[in-house]
């Protein structure tokens, strides 16, 4: 998308501030965010036929020459399609616990971002919500409730799909951080299938809540890493025990006997001279070296 | 002097010469460098060179050059005059190294400060007086930095040519004197006649283009522009523009930039190196956006 024109800018906040405008019209609309629960903007394309994610391309030192202005932020935004029943699925498993069927209407109600209801003009997002829900048709009216199941089958195929665009587009999923202009003598073929899926459901779970992205790792059968924490060695001492510290491989075990038999080492005459010093009131050699205590 | 070439495009550094006088190509030589312009932070540095028979230094004397700083500016022409005319054995070169080029020099990631500037440009000069064929065997130079490092450098560059470098070789040597005249002469002229390359309606009342002339400073703060800053015209690099850019024109950030950089923020976000070696916090699960987010610098929008 080229940089916005202050035409354009005009025109979006114009579509910001004013809400109601003949129906056709795209919008733009503060919704709740999935993941994160904060706000964050989408547009609603006109006929309301689609919904779009707003990103924003954002790097330090970047600027603007525009016609002939200068725009301070060299932000780049992006509008990109994106699925309306990611937006919708957090208010339809909020009331999945209670487990009723009800309509739309009932379901997608939030004080905080009124624009959600916008979101059921699109008439992509009715038909997709079999996706995520049963639905129950009671005279002319429909009923929906969530299912946990359908919505797992449906992630999965989202991370599939996503595994196939991560393929085609040649993007480095791997843990090394590779760059993709370097090209290599050999095939890499270290990337693992678990790689690209772990790498996929990453991706997918920007777009969902935090326990369904637990659950999303559990369904795709990818052990959850294992926490580096964990992995880390104890941070306080070992506690000496009684019992000699031992090597694991210690060959002189072998010579035993011989080892215990070992009467104490005769001392040097000088170490014998040491010995008998009055050493009171000394300090230890070590003690010079140990951080010193604050006063 | 045809500076034709240089005016053609005054953002980058040009080099002018003489012919190359046919006794010069046979008859042992000496020569002179010497630059005009180091000070200003208007207009270009020029760096000249002038060479002749050593057993013709005395006609060289003759016509009474001298130190370009004791001479008006018309004395000085009428000698480049005389110059021009004794082209049978007297050649020059000169660099005009135009402002532009010395602000991208000192500006860059990898600084290139004004002494190294001025080596280079002198040790190019003589490199090309013996490419063209001139039989150098003494080379005079006025200094840049310590006398005996420089003589040191240069000889090391030319051996087989004995170098002398030292304070007010201007007024010392003839032929240092006569390389000094080239290198105003041209400076004067460049100077007179700027062609602004910026579509912009500047008085030509820049005075001398010192950084202390008030003519001088007037004009600068007169021509700023918050966002450009100045023409081509100025040297950026130098601390009076840059002294007044930072106080009047709109602050821009660079990522190598010292203070507001990445450098020191890098600072800021860097955490101890102790940090890496304690536990982490469990219970802190604020979800961090994906990578594939994160290295390509793109954010969610909340507004616009």
């Amino acid at each position: 998308m080229p940089p916005l024109s202050s035409k354009k800018r005009d025109r979006i906040e114009s579509a910001i501030n004013v809400p109601k405008r003949t129906s056709n019209e795209p919008i733009f609309l503060s919704l709740r965010h999935p993941k994160t629960d904060n706000v964050s903007l989408y547009l609603l394309s006109n006929e309301a036929s689609e919904v779009f994610e707003v990103k924003a391309f954002n790097e330090r030192y970047h600027s603007w020459f525009i016609g002939q202005s200068v725009q301070h932020d060299g932000r780049l935004l992006f509008l990109t399609r994106m699925d309306p029943v990611f937006l919708l699925l957090p208010y339809f498993s909020k009331f999945g616990k209670e487990g009723k069927f009800q309509p739309v209407e009932q379901v997608v109600v939030d004080e905080a971002f009124p624009g959600c209801i916008q979101l059921l003009k699109c008439s992509q997002t009715l038909q997709c919500l079999s996706h995520v829900t049963e639905k129950k048709e009671v005279g002319s009216q429909l009923f929906y409730r969530y299912n946990k199941d359908k919505t797992l089958t449906w992630l999965k195929k989202k991370v599939d799909n996503t595994v196939k665009a991560l393929k085609n587009s040649n993007i480095c999923v791997g843990d090394a951080v590779k760059s993709s202009t370097f090209i290599r003598s050999k095939r890499t073929t270290d990337i693992r299938e678990e790689d690209y899926l772990r790498y996929a459901h990453g991706l997918v779970s920007e777009y969902i809540s935090e326990d369904l992205s637990k659950d999303l790792l559990k369904y795709l059968q990818l052990p959850e890493l294992s926490n580096a924490t964990e992995l880390e060695p104890p941070s306080k001492k070992r506690k000496l025990s009684d019992n000699p510290v031992e090597a694991g491989e210690d060959y002189t075990k072998f010579n035993n006997d011989d080892h215990k038999k070992k009467p104490t080492k005769k001392m040097t005459p000088a170490q014998k001279a040491l010995a008998k010093v009055d050493k009171t009131g000394m300090k230890t050699l070590s003690a010079f070296f140990s951080p010193k205590s604050k006063i | 002097m045809d500076l034709t070439k240089f005016e053609e495009d005054n953002s980058k550094s040009c080099r002018l010469a003489s012919a190359i006088p046919e006794v010069c190509k046979t008859t042992d030589c000496c020569l002179g460098i010497d630059e005009a312009g180091r000070g200003p932070v208007l207009g270009p540095m020029v760096y000249g060179i002038c060479f002749c028979p050593i057993s013709m230094k005395k006609d060289l004397e003759n016509l009474k050059v001298a130190d370009s700083k004791t001479l008006s500016e018309d004395e000085r022409e009428k000698l480049f005059a005389k110059l021009s005319e004794a082209n049978s054995y007297i050649g020059w070169a000169i660099q005009i190294l135009s402002p532009n080029s010395i602000s991208t020099s000192m500006l860059q990631r990898a600084k290139y400060n004004l002494n190294a500037i001025s080596h280079d440009t002198a040790i190019g000069l003589v490199q090309y007086a013996l490419d063209c064929g001139v039989q150098l065997k003494e080379v005079f130079v006025d200094t840049v930095g310590p006398a005996e490092k420089y003589q040191e450098k240069l000889s090391k560059i030319f051996p087989g040519v004995d170098v002398t470098v030292k304070a007010k070789a201007d007024a010392l040597f003839p032929v240092v004197s006569a390389a000094s005249i080239c290198a105003k002469v041209a400076r004067d002229r460049v100077v007179k006649s700027w062609k602004f390359i910026e579509d912009l309606d500047v008085d030509v009342e820049y005075g001398s283009g010192y950084p202390n002339d008030p003519k001088t400073k007037e004009w600068l703060a007169k021509y700023m522009d918050p966002v450009f800053g100045y023409p081509q015209f100025v040297r950026f690099s130098w601390s009076t523009a840059q002294s007044i850019l930072d106080s009047k024109a709109v602050p821009v950030h660079w990522d190598d930039d010292e203070e507001n950089g990445e450098k020191a923020a890098a600072k800021q976000n860097c955490q101890s190196v102790l940090s890496y070696f304690a536990r982490k916090k469990s219970g802190d699960t604020k979800r961090e956006p994906h990578r594939y987010f994160t290295e390509r610098k793109l954010e969610t929008v909340s507004s616009l």
